[in-house]
């Protein structure tokens, strides 16, 4: 995208602009509200451009990355995933300003559908239109509740700004420019699901569903970030493409996470109750 | 059927919800109420075996308070039975 491209964008999203949307205004105003995600592993310097030569390992592994991502214009899974939402949005929204907050997600969503759908056409032509559907089963639970649809926005959306924040240092350029911007969306979804969350919490009877759903997604939230033995994270760490392996990212997800649903009057649940992945 | 989707059909059976026709790419399902047919939710293919009938069974009583559910009652109906 050239610059004038982006005015176009950029002169929509402020169009958008309410109260409350977008919500990561809010957030980052009150200082940087998520923890910093540091290597502590002494590795090589690595910088790969588009266009680069780049070795087989690390294009395998960050074209593995880009799978689990998703957010691609080419991929229908990501598209049809984005229909279930709106779906729920048009079945289940409270009010009718709710119905229109997500309708702004949805279209940031898709302004990410097309970053990452460049960044694929750089790193790999075929890959541009290949179909990943998400295999993790997060993505998969049943969302039978506008509270289920807030937990999802406000653990999962979060999950992608944690990844995105790690983006900040990766030796893959393209990634590391839209890190910053793909983290301040992705925390202001989790912001949004947050909302939702505080707006049912406020009655007794909106806080016991939310107490009783966290044994569904607290777990599985935990689970997104994959095993804590796996082999593969420190062949990403040495090649830059993360700075810290599983178990660390997801202990700075939780205490932010555990800190948050605290201040809703939510009690986690054990950290390894209902756990598939640990 | 893969017998996921089985294990989903049976498992919301159970509690007066059908599960209906794939709603994006044969990835995704629209949960009805198998009162009204007013859709009352989604679920994907991918969960893992067994977590269909564990989830809806933890959330039995929710329906039978009538705090999840279609707001027709079917649910509440169905899970006190």
């Amino acid at each position: 995208m050239n610059e004038r491209d982006m005015d176009v964008i950029d002169d929509a999203e402020a169009r958008g602009r309410t109260d409350v949307w977008p919500f990561w205004r809010r957030a980052y105003a009150a200082g940087d509200p998520l923890p910093a995600i540091t290597c502590a592993t002494s590795r090589p310097t690595y910088r790969f451009d588009e266009g680069d030569a780049l070795p087989a390992e690390y294009r395998e592994l960050l074209t593995k990355m880009l799978r689990h991502e998703g957010e691609r214009a080419g991929n229908k899974s990501f598209l049809g995933f984005m229909g279930t939402c709106l779906d729920l949005a048009e079945a289940l929204y409270p009010t009718r300003e709710a119905r229109l907050v997500k309708a702004e997600y949805l279209a940031e969503e898709l302004k990410h559908a097309i970053m990452f759908h460049r960044l694929a056409v750089g790193l790999d032509r075929d890959f541009a239109l290949r179909d990943v559907p998400y295999a993790h089963y997060t993505f998969h639970l049943p969302r039978e509740s506008w509270a289920d649809d807030a937990f999802f926005h406000f653990l999962v959306d979060l999950n992608g700004a944690f990844h995105a924040r790690d983006w900040r240092e990766s030796s893959y350029v393209p990634l590391a420019k839209m890190s910053a911007t793909v983290e301040r969306d992705e925390l202001g979804h989790s912001e949004m699901g947050y909302h939702f969350l505080r707006e049912i919490c406020a009655e007794a009877r909106g806080r016991r569903l939310c107490q009783r759903l966290l044994e569904k997604w607290y777990p599985a939230a935990l689970d997104m970030f994959g095993r804590s033995d796996s082999k593969n994270a420190p062949v990403f760490i040495r090649w830059g493409l993360k700075s810290v392996d599983n178990a660390e990212i997801r202990r700075l997800y939780q205490g932010y996470v555990d800190a948050k649903l605290a201040a809703l009057g939510l009690e986690p649940p054990p950290a390894t109750k209902n756990r598939r992945f640990l | 059927m893969s017998d996921i989707l089985e294990e989903i059909r049976t498992a919301y059976a159970g509690v007066g919800i059908v599960l209906d026709q794939p709603a994006a790419y044969g990835t995704y399902y629209r949960l009805l109420c198998g009162g009204c047919g007013r859709m009352v939710g989604n679920v994907g293919d991918r969960l893992l075996p067994g977590m269909a009938a564990e989830l809806v069974e933890r959330q039995r009583d929710l329906y039978a308070d009538g705090i999840m559910g279609c707001p027709c009652g079917h649910q509440k109906a169905v899970a006190t039975r």
